[in-house]
């Protein structure tokens, strides 16, 4: 622990210095310096960087983009910069979402000329419920999520279509291609009525509403004579797909129907959401319709367009849903296909379209091909919705997003918990001062304390106890040289009240024109017991800090 | 047409929307809750006190006295929903009722408990209908041309008493301060130190127990059965939702309203323009108070 200090200057016999003195081991000084400016922080491997692939880029071809005509729009969200470090111009795709898109539509474009032949038909018809779903969700998060208005009657006004369409059919001969047309129009009547109350409630009194009218229209379409209270629904509509064809080509051809329609939906999420409407509505969401209103933006009208825009949409959605079916059954009114389709929209995501999307695909996989899971499957969905609504705040598609805010909010607990107090200055005391090189100067200062501290031994007082003066070892020296720096405001001095008799240890003003001020009433007989005095009290302020 | 009829069922319904109305509306105003799992709480409770009722009757003391039957249906019928109840809010409210959206959150974990509940009912019972034994014994009481039947008069005793006695708690005991404290200003109650999660378990249970309650009530007219919850929790919703959520006395003035609408409907028109005519007279009384008869019209919750 301790090793002998040997006086380098004993060859030249100075007086009363010490020969030799114990003295503690040396250690490095930056070592302390060095621990603490290592990070502490956790580093997580997963999504450490925002990682963007950059792609190379020509300096002359930095003005020709592709874009969509008749708007100013590109196709990709690139961005182009020039890096200094390699001296050339480089390309990052900032939103990957339309590539992603992209390839989801062409493999599903694709799906029935790579379905396995025995598995063809479960997987074709439930693909094509999912189609139809997922243009109905899309509708539907345009309403809650874009426009705001909570309202459970999606599925009313697509049954009434449906049931509509299907009437027109039966009962007046109309051809398949009236059939969406029907229905948008019964579509736009029903949104006028559904409409009327949204403009006065708000919210969940709104939602409730809609719950009891969706359940109004079962009743209603079970008990009614007309509409095949009898049979279980109405059926016998006129159907886009030709009777005689075979059943795998019927399939195909709903199929590429659905696909169809799901790309319209797509289309219509896109013209509502993307553009003035939706810009409107982005600017009023919830809580903030007082600032909008005030802003002058009317976002009323904004939500009632949107509302009754997709009520029109969901009407033919639902006269297409008619005319592939054949007709209608009063399942589409039922409880369990509202509660499926909110599972839809709740585990994608609400407000996106990717999440309708995505969310459909869940449910309608449990739901359509693992039939044979009977009553459980229902379980499954609704254990899956529970996780999604406890846990995660938008969704699966929300998760990149809350990881992110998650892992934000713990550096910075870890960043406040390693602000040590003592010496350092506080994070709001920092940000106030005006000179910065006060902070530095504070945190070099407590870490040169505590190394000092580490010196601080029985063996270095006993040294300087024995020679205050001359040459010391070289952890005393340190100490001593720390201590010599100090400002002048309240440092240690002697003053000498009768000359090699009696001294006194005062501290120093630091004030020009005033007088050192008494520490201590002790009296010290010799100049190097003072010093030695003084040495200690210094110590002791080193423990103390 | 029967007037007394007419009159003993609307009463009857009034009673029973009644009790279902002030649960749901006790629990959105004093947790912002909306309960879609009150349908299952229904039929649960329907199914605990079929239960019980079924192991009760072999007793050699219920021989004897066939109303204590009714009683000891009723009670499991109470304790089943408070259970349910409580569990409820174990699963949707403790979890996420200080986190961002709490509300839309609340409604959908609510709706995927009653969804996975429904299922796991479905099999433990059947999807067949069960009948309860009868509650209040078999007798008739008649002022003029108004005959009151067993059925009838028990349910109205049965949810009069009980009802009153919630009220009364609520009114005057510690845990219904805290409770109505939650109603006015959730969030000053919790700085004056009631505990919301503590709360939330109370006003859980308690309007699990009315809904326990309610359902017994019910089934005498209708039987239990998973899905039998649905149709209540639509009429308890929109009952609460037409005398204004968080308002008691507003909920006691629609299920009357609402259980006339129903008893003169299905006499004079027919019972499948029963809910046709609701709607259009809860539309038409929402139309002019946009938040029920008793509602409060400002923003009435905002936490």
């Amino acid at each position: 622990m301790t090793t002998i200090w040997k006086n380098p200057h004993q060859v030249w016999h100075a007086a009363k210095a010490n020969p030799e003195a114990p003295t503690p081991d040396w250690t490095d000084p930056t070592e302390i310096w060095r621990k603490k400016r290592t990070s502490h922080a956790k580093l997580y491997k997963v999504g450490r960087l925002r990682y963007y692939h950059k792609w190379g880029g020509h300096g002359a071809k930095l003005w020709s983009r592709l874009r969509y005509w008749p708007t100013r729009r590109r196709v990709l969200d690139i961005r182009s910069e020039y890096n200094p470090k390699t001296q050339r111009v480089e390309k990052t795709i900032v939103d990957k979402r339309p590539i992603w898109w992209m390839m989801a539509l062409m493999a599903l474009a694709v799906l029935p000329m790579l379905t396995p032949g025995e598995v063809a038909n479960t997987l074709l018809g439930a693909a094509t419920i999912f189609l139809i779903y997922s243009a109905i969700n899309l509708c539907w998060t345009l309403v809650i999520g874009t426009a705001g208005i909570f309202s459970l009657a999606t599925m009313a006004v697509v049954g009434a279509a449906a049931y509509a369409a299907a009437g027109t059919s039966v009962f007046w001969g109309w051809p398949w291609w009236t059939m969406p047309l029907s229905g948008a129009a019964l579509g736009l009547v029903m949104g006028v009525i559904i409409a009327l109350p949204a403009i006065r409630l708000d919210g969940f009194y709104y939602a409730l509403l809609t719950l009891g009218l969706n359940e109004l229209c079962r009743v209603y379409v079970i008990q009614s004579k007309t509409f095949g209270s009898a049979t279980g629904g109405l059926y016998g509509a006129d159907s886009f797909i030709p009777q005689s064809a075979s059943q795998s080509t019927q399939l195909i051809i709903g199929y590429y129907g659905s696909f169809v329609v799901l790309l319209a939906a797509l289309l219509l999420f896109r013209l509502v959401n993307g553009r003035r409407l939706g810009r409107i509505l982005r600017m009023a969401p919830e809580k903030r319709e007082a600032f909008a209103e005030a802003a002058g933006v009317d976002y009323r009208k904004a939500r009632i367009h949107v509302f009754i825009i997709t009520s029109i949409a969901l009407g033919a959605i639902g006269g297409y849903y008619a005319s592939y079916f054949r007709g209608a059954s009063p399942s589409l009114f039922s409880f369990d296909t509202v509660l499926l389709g909110l599972a839809m929209l709740v585990i994608g995501g609400l407000g996106r379209a990717e999440g309708a999307v995505l969310g459909t695909l869940i449910v309608v996989f449990f739901d359509k091909v693992l039939i044979d899971l009977g009553a459980l499957r229902l379980v499954i969905i609704g254990l899956i919705m529970l996780f999604v609504v406890l846990f995660l705040r938008r969704g699966l598609f929300g998760i990149k997003e809350q990881f992110r805010t998650w892992r934000d909010k713990k550096k910075s607990e870890h960043r406040s918990a390693r602000a040590e107090k003592g010496g350092e200055m506080l994070p709001e005391e920092a940000t106030e001062t005006e000179d910065k090189d006060e902070l530095y100067l504070r945190r070099f200062d407590k870490l040169t304390r505590d190394y000092l501290k580490t010196l601080v031994t029985d063996e270095v007082i006993e040294e300087h106890r024995r020679s205050p003066l001359g040459q010391h070892s070289e952890a005393l020296e340190r100490l001593l040289i720390y201590f010599r720096r100090q400002p002048q405001v309240d440092k240690y001095a002697i003053t000498v009240i009768e000359p090699f008799k009696s001294y006194r240890i005062v501290a120093l003003s630091g004030h020009r024109g005033v007088a050192p001020r008494v520490v201590e009433e002790k009296v010290y007989t010799s100049i190097h017991d003072a010093y030695h005095g003084v040495f200690m009290r210094r110590v002791q302020d080193l423990l103390e800090s | 047409m029967d007037f007394g009829f007419i009159f003993i069922t609307a009463i009857t319904l009034a009673c029973i929307y009644g009790t279902l109305a002030i649960g749901i509306s006790i629990t959105w105003s004093s947790l912002g809750l909306v309960n879609m799992a009150y349908g299952f709480t229904f039929s649960a409770a329907g199914f605990g006190a079929w239960y019980v009722g079924r192991l009760a009757q072999d007793l050699p003391l219920v021989a004897d006295y066939p109303l204590l039957l009714g009683a000891i249906v009723i009670a499991a019928g109470i304790v089943t929903g408070a259970l349910v109840g409580v569990m409820v809010c174990a699963l949707a409210f403790i979890p996420i009722h200080d986190k961002p959206e709490f509300t839309v959150r609340g409604l959908i974990a609510t709706l995927a408990i009653s969804l996975i509940g429904t299922q796991v009912l479905l099999y433990m019972f059947g999807p067949r209908a069960k009948p309860l034994p009868t509650l209040f014994g078999d007798w008739k009481v008649s002022f003029g041309d108004i005959v009151i039947t067993a059925d009838k008069g028990g349910s109205i005793m049965a949810s009069i008493v009980l009802l009153t006695l919630t009220l009364r708690w609520m009114t005057h005991s510690r845990r219904g301060l805290e409770i109505r404290a939650m109603m006015m200003n959730p969030h000053a109650a919790s700085l004056v130190g009631i505990g919301v999660r503590r709360t939330g378990f109370y006003v859980m249970a308690l309007t699990g127990g009315l809904a326990g309650l309610a359902s017994v009530l019910l089934s005498q007219t209708y039987f239990v059965s998973p899905f039998a919850g649905l149709t209540p929790l639509i009429k308890g919703l929109s009952v609460a939702l037409c005398g204004g959520l968080g308002s008691v006395q507003g909920a006691v003035i629609a299920a009357v309203i609402l259980g006339f609408n129903e008893a003169l409907t299905a006499s004079f028109l027919g019972g499948q323009y029963v809910l046709i005519t609701q709607f259009l007279l809860i539309i038409a009384i929402i139309l002019v108070r946009p938040r029920g008869i008793a509602g409060i019209l400002d923003r009435a919750r905002e936490a």
